[in-house]
């Protein structure tokens, strides 16, 4: 019906408008002040001074996420294949319920808690002290990298867990029979049979969460006092203390480049797997 | 949809609209009596928010009837104050801006001074002469006499565990001897998590430096941070004996829970937290030589408020003697910011003898320094970015 069409370009203006006003542009923006000295000509120092103070920070955040991002996809293969492939159909339906409680928590609330949780004298040390397993005089605190990547895998677990749950839920079951009856244990059946259908899936919903934890500020920040630290602090620090927007959106760009890295290898999987069917 | 469905929506807009219109019309009515709304907008902790909110609002709101006080905060630390000063310079060139009444920080009150933000408005405030401390003059090195007002003034100090350290060392140097002897008992937060931390460090500078009253009072010289280096490694082998601790309130949970046996605080945060049950009794502050630095927060009046002389009327309740006593010493534990004298007769003798029991009125006035002015401010956080971290 092409009568319709500018009516149909009108309907989607307003959401485009919000796209262009409140995306594209603070984008273009930063990505312009990343290049800007102060007194406003092009430059490349903001790039010199975020890797000669922050170097060690983008090598940690990257660590940091993608050691997260690792541990999340594994225990989320390990819940979904739990749920398929439960033998106690009680304990599949606790874990399922269960499961999913963190993807309801903001972030900032799991760092709160995280931080009375994984303490030197915190509520994890001295269930364990209590219960006569360790000595808590003895151990440390896991406020520091540890601490971030308990908060990140623990946040972002359940989402793609639940991604994958669906995915696996849905592969005919015939595949998982079929390994049974041949003798396979359930390990073999998660990882030679069920993940191989679903990697897709889990690509998707891995990225997604590392580009969700990259991005945030709020557990590096409340966790982890220490240095090196993740380059959200860094940023919210130039800003804050300094008023570089300068540094900041140097920053803001390492992060688009890594995002971005993360963006291409999931694009890459993609073509390939189209162009293996 | 069915035509009844169609019908039905289009009467609840029509309800809408005829309220919205009708709204507008009683709106005259109501305005000879809603005479106006004064907002503020704060920096720093949720407390300063309840502060208005709680406290002061009412109490204004109640001397001028019709009179609504909004309040809203922008987030703790120099972050808070910046979103105030960027929010401003946004608004530039508005006929009139939104913000009657802003509290910020030293650093930001000195740029938006710069700027042309603020209005100099206290002369008009009679409160004015009452206050007699140097950092109503500058802030930071910037002149910015006859445009703030200060709220209250904090001041850092370190706070020790009694139970854990019998006799707490007096002095920088001191304490660097304490932490080699008691490896990993002494946290604080770094310079990312709060000025605390920042504080801490600032002081570490100022026991050092040379001329430590050149670094606060000026003039700037680039080449000064050059012989910071010794000091800035000493302080890279401190820390690997010490605690880093997440944020202002981390150095305080992590004394409440023993994990650490000393750290710097906000006096003020330090207080609340004992009074609210978050610190033992056991812990206790002391004010550490040569010296650490406070800071005052400001009232102030941006240039073209809409409603200024209510503004000014804010700010003269909020810096009234017996509002000094009440609600900045008593209720949250602040320093003064107006003369300490005349607070004083406003308070009974256990309130004021509370605020004073670890630091002194001496201590206060021989070790309670102002931070250094902007520019060194800026080379002690980046040499020890580049340096100790």
């Amino acid at each position: 019906m092409p009568e319709r069409r500018p009516f149909s370009l009108l309907l989607v203006a307003p959401a485009l408008a919000m796209v262009l006003a409140l995306f594209v542009y603070p984008l273009g923006y930063s990505l312009v002040s990343a290049f800007t000295a102060r007194d406003g000509e092009p430059t490349l120092d903001n790039f010199s001074k975020t890797f000669d103070l922050y170097g060690a920070d983008i090598v940690f955040t990257v660590l940091i996420v993608v050691v997260s991002t690792a541990l999340t996809g594994m225990f989320a293969a390990a819940i979904g294949g739990y749920l398929v492939l439960a033998a106690h159909p009680i304990a599949a339906t606790l874990l399922k319920w269960l499961y999913r409680w963190p993807l309801f928590i903001p972030f900032i609330v799991a760092a709160q808690c995280m931080r009375t949780f994984l303490a030197k004298n915190g509520m994890l040390n001295n269930t364990l002290d209590t219960l006569g397993l360790v000595d808590a005089a003895g151990l440390s605190g896991l406020l520091d990298w540890r601490g971030i990547i308990v908060t990140f895998v623990w946040k972002e677990t359940p989402f793609v867990a639940l991604l994958v749950s669906g995915a696996m839920a849905a592969l005919d079951r015939a595949g998982i029979e079929a390994a049974r009856n041949l003798g396979a244990g359930g390990l073999r059946v998660l990882v030679e049979i069920l993940l191989p259908q679903v990697a897709g899936v889990m690509t998707a919903g891995l990225i997604l969460a590392f580009v969700t934890m990259l991005s945030v500020l709020s557990v590096p920040i409340m966790i982890s006092g220490g240095s090196p630290t993740m380059i959200t602090v860094d940023m919210a620090f130039r800003v804050n203390s300094y008023s570089d927007y300068g540094v900041a959106n140097a920053l803001g760009v390492v992060s688009y480049v890594i995002a971005g890295l993360a963006a291409w290898v999931y694009m890459r999987r993609n073509v390939a797997g189209e162009g293996a069917q | 949809m069915s035509e009844g469905g169609e019908m039905q929506r289009v009467s609840i807009i029509l309800a809408a609209l005829a309220g919205i219109v009708l709204g507008q019309l009683a709106a005259p009515q109501t305005a000879a009596q809603q005479r106006a709304t004064l907002s503020l907008v704060t920096a720093g902790d949720q407390n300063m928010v309840d502060y208005v909110k709680d406290y002061l609002g009412p109490m204004f709101e109640k001397d001028h009837p019709g009179v609504t006080v909004k309040a809203v905060g922008t987030g703790p630390g120099d972050g808070g104050s910046q979103k105030i000063y960027e929010k401003l310079e946004a608004e530039k060139n508005n006929s009139s801006w939104d913000i009657d009444v802003a509290v910020i920080h030293q650093k930001a009150a000195g740029e938006m001074v710069t700027k042309g933000l603020l209005a100099r408005y206290t002369a008009e405030v009679p409160t004015a002469k009452l206050v007699t401390s140097e950092a109503a003059k500058r802030a930071l090195g910037a002149d910015v006499d006859g445009y703030v007002m200060p709220m209250f003034n904090s001041q850092t100090a370190i706070a020790y565990n009694t139970e854990m350290v019998k006799a707490p060392p007096s002095t920088y140097a001191e304490l660097e001897k304490w932490v080699q002897q008691n490896p990993k008992k002494f946290g604080y937060n770094g310079i990312k998590g709060g000025m605390s931390g920042v504080s801490f460090v600032v002081g570490w500078i100022y026991a050092d430096a040379a001329d430590a009253d050149r670094l606060i009072k000026g003039p700037y010289d680039p080449e000064t941070k050059k012989a910071w280096d010794k000091a800035l490694a000493r302080l890279a082998a401190f820390n690997k004996n010490v605690v880093l601790t997440p944020g202002n309130a981390g150095t305080l949970d992590m004394l409440n829970r023993g994990e650490i046996a000393m750290g710097p605080v906000w006096v003020d945060m330090f207080y609340t937290w004992q009074a609210d049950g978050k610190i033992p009794p056991s812990v206790k502050l002391k004010l550490i030589g040569p010296g650490m630095p406070g800071q005052p927060m400001y009232y102030v009046v941006p240039a073209k408020a809409a409603n200024a002389k209510l503004a000014g009327e804010f700010v003269a309740l909020a810096t009234s003697p017996k509002v000094q006593a009440d609600g900045i010493v008593k209720r949250f534990n602040w320093y003064p910011g107006i003369d300490a004298a005349a607070v004083r007769p406003q308070l009974d003798e256990p309130t004021w003898r509370k605020l004073f029991v670890d630091v002194t009125p001496a201590d206060l006035s021989s070790k309670g320094k102002p931070f250094p002015i902007a520019p060194y401010f800026n080379d002690i956080l980046e040499s020890y970015e580049r340096k100790v971290q």
